[in-house]
C-alpha cells in the first residue's frame, strides 16, 4: 500500500493539536447580558428547541422555545419563572434536576448558563 | 400550581431526539478502498441512499457477508429507479445527576423510505420521507402538538440533481444539508449539533460543485423552509439563511485535508464559522483518524453581543476484522471562549458491527462533562439495531 506522506501527517497532527489546545480556554468574568434577547437565541433555542423536545413542530409538554416570542410566552405565561423568588422558579429546579428530570435531558446546561438565566429572572424576567 | 406545572413538564419531558438523519459514515472513506463519498452514495457529498457501487461494497467490504443489493438481491430494480429504507430500534440509559436519574428508554429511532428516479444519464429526483423518532411516548394529557405516528411524518430530503457521473461537476436544488463538516450519523456529536447540522435542521439549498478522485468542492446557498410550509416540510434549529463552502484535498488515497466555511444570518443571531478537517488512514494498522475543528463567531444582534465559540472532534476508528469498527472519540464545545465554565467535553466509545449485509448493531457509550463548577457528569449508553433495505 501507500506510504504516508510526511507533510500530510504533520498537517493532520496540527489540526488535532489545535482542536485539543483550546480545551482550557475560557475567561473568568461572565459579561454576557442577562437578557432574554440573548438567552433565547444563544442558550435555550440551541439547547432546548430540538426536534423532539421544545421545537415548534414538537412542543413537548406544550412548551415551545423555538424563538424569542414563543419562548417568553411559555416561560412567563405559564409561570415557569418567578422574579420575586428567582431561585424557586420552576425552570431553575428543572435545569438543575431538583425534583424532576434534568433539563435538557440529553445534555445538561453549564452552571454558568443556569446562573445567567437565574439573573435574568431576578432582574424581572422581562422580554428585554 | 407551580408544582403541578413542574410535574406536567417532567412527565412530558422532551425526548432525547436520538433519531438519525440521512448522514453518512465518514469512517468508510479510505478504509473501504474508496476515495470519495459520492462513489457509494447518489448524493455528491455522501449520505442517504447508496448507489449500486455502494451496495456492492456493502456485501464485499463493509459487512461480514451477505448481498448488499436491494432486498438482499431478491428484487432487481430498473436502472432508472432506486429505493431503500432505514429502520432503527434503540434502547438507552441516561444519567445526568438529576433526582430522576438514571432514565431508561427504548424506542423506534428511525423509519425512513428513499426513492430516486433517474431521467437519462444526468438528471434525477430524490425523495425521502419518514417518521420522526420518539424516545418517549407522548402523554396526551400533558400536551404537545403531536401524539400520533402520522403527525410525525417529515421529509428531510427532496431534491432535483444534475450529476452526469460520480466524478465531475454537479448541481443540486431542494432540501438537504449544505455540505459541511464530517457529517457523522450521530447527530448528538458537538460538531453537528453546534454548527447548524442538528437533527432535522435540513434547509432548502442550492448547491453545486466538482468531485474528482483528488479533490472535491461544494458551494451552497441555503434558507430555512418558509414558515407557511406544512410541518412535514419544516425544520428545527436556528432559522438562518446563508452560504457554505467545503473543499477537500486527498492525498495518495489515504489522507485528506479539508477547509470549510459557513455563514448563517438569522433574525436574532448570525453565525460566521470556519474550520478544518483532517482524515488519515493507516492501512497496516487498520486505523482511521478523523478530526474536525471549527471556530464560530455568533453575533446575537438582538442583544448587541458577540461571542466566540469553538467546537472540535478527534477520533480514531479501528477495524479489527471485516464488519467491525471500534471508535474512541473526544469532543469539545466551548460555548463562549471568554466565559469560564461554559465548555463541554465528551468522551465516546462506539462499536459498530455489521454481521450481515443490511444489518448493523451499534453500541455507544458517552461520558460528558459540562462546565467546571463541580457539576455531575452526564452519561449515555445506547444499543441500537439498524436494518437498511
Amino acid at each position: 500500500m501507500h506510504n504516508p506522506p510526511v507533510l500530510s501527517g504533520r498537517s493532520l497532527l496540527l489540526v488535532a493539536l489545535a482542536a485539543v489546545a483550546v480545551v482550557g480556554c475560557g475567561g473568568t468574568t461572565d459579561d454576557r447580558p442577562a437578557k432574554w434577547s440573548f438567552i433565547s437565541p444563544a442558550i435555550t433555542e440551541p439547547s432546548c428547541a430540538t426536534v423532539n423536545c421544545h421545537s415548534a413542530i414538537a412542543q413537548k409538554a406544550g412548551v415551545d422555545l423555538h424563538d424569542r416570542a414563543a419562548g417568553y410566552a411559555t416561560l412567563e405565561g405559564r409561570g415557569f419563572v418567578d422574579p420575586t423568588t428567582p431561585d424557586a422558579s420552576a425552570v431553575i429546579f428543572m435545569m438543575r434536576g431538583q425534583g424532576s428530570l434534568r433539563m435538557p435531558p440529553d445534555e445538561p446546561l453549564p452552571e454558568a448558563d443556569i446562573v445567567l438565566i437565574r439573573n435574568w429572572i431576578a432582574n424581572g424576567a422581562n422580554n428585554d | 400550581m407551580r408544582r403541578l406545572l413542574l410535574c406536567l413538564i417532567v412527565a412530558g419531558a422532551g425526548t432525547f431526539g436520538f433519531a438519525r438523519g440521512a448522514a453518512a459514515y465518514p469512517q468508510f472513506q479510505f478504509s473501504s478502498g474508496t476515495n470519495k463519498c459520492s462513489q457509494c452514495h447518489f448524493a455528491p457529498a455522501g449520505g442517504g441512499l447508496i448507489s449500486s457501487w455502494g451496495r456492492s461494497e456493502v456485501g464485499d467490504t463493509i459487512s461480514m457477508g451477505g448481498d448488499g443489493g436491494f432486498a438482499h438481491g431478491a428484487v432487481k430494480l430498473p436502472s432508472w429507479f432506486a429505493a431503500g429504507a432505514d429502520l432503527r430500534l434503540a434502547t438507552t440509559r441516561t444519567a445526568d445527576g438529576g433526582d430522576e436519574s438514571p432514565q431508561f428508554a427504548w424506542f423506534p429511532m428511525q423509519a425512513d423510505l428513499y426513492a430516486r428516479f433517474a431521467f437519462g444519464e444526468a438528471f434525477s429526483l430524490y425523495l425521502e420521507g419518514g417518521v420522526r423518532g420518539e424516545a418517549r411516548p407522548v402523554d396526551d394529557s400533558i400536551g404537545g402538538r403531536f401524539s400520533g405516528v402520522g403527525d410525525r411524518f417529515i421529509s428531510r430530503e427532496h431534491y432535483l440533481m444534475w450529476r452526469p457521473s460520480a466524478s465531475g461537476p454537479y448541481a443540486r436544488l431542494g432540501r438537504f444539508y449544505a455540505p459541511y463538516g464530517l457529517r457523522f450519523v450521530e447527530h448528538i456529536f458537538f460538531v453537528r449539533r453546534y454548527t447548524g447540522y442538528e437533527l432535522y435542521n435540513e434547509t432548502y439549498t442550492a448547491s453545486g460543485g466538482y468531485v474528482s478522485d483528488e479533490w472535491e468542492l461544494h458551494l451552497s446557498a441555503f434558507t430555512p423552509p418558509p414558515s407557511g410550509f406544512p410541518d412535514a416540510l419544516q425544520s428545527v434549529g436556528a432559522r438562518e439563511s446563508g452560504g457554505a463552502a467545503y473543499f477537500e484535498y486527498r492525498m495518495n488515497g489515504m489522507s485528506a485535508l479539508a477547509a470549510q466555511a459557513r455563514v448563517g444570518i438569522g433574525k436574532d443571531e448570525s453565525r460566521y464559522q470556519g474550520g478544518a478537517i483532517g482524515k488519515l488512514w493507516l492501512e497496516p494498522a487498520k486505523l482511521l483518524f478523523l478530526g474536525e475543528a471549527d471556530f464560530i463567531i455568533q453575533k446575537v444582534t438582538a442583544a448587541s453581543y458577540t461571542q466566540n465559540q469553538f467546537v472540535s472532534y478527534l477520533g480514531v476508528t479501528y477495524f479489527p476484522i471485516r464488519g467491525v469498527m471500534l471508535s474512541p472519540m473526544y469532543e469539545r464545545f466551548q460555548e463562549n471562549l471568554s466565559v469560564a465554565g461554559t465548555g463541554r467535553n465528551a468522551y465516546d466509545l462506539e462499536i459498530n458491527i455489521f454481521p450481515y449485509a443490511h444489518f448493523e448493531v451499534v453500541l455507544l457509550g458517552r461520558y460528558m462533562m459540562v462546565g467546571n463548577q463541580g457539576q455531575p457528569a452526564a452519561t449515555l449508553m445506547m444499543a441500537q439495531l439498524h436494518y437498511y433495505l
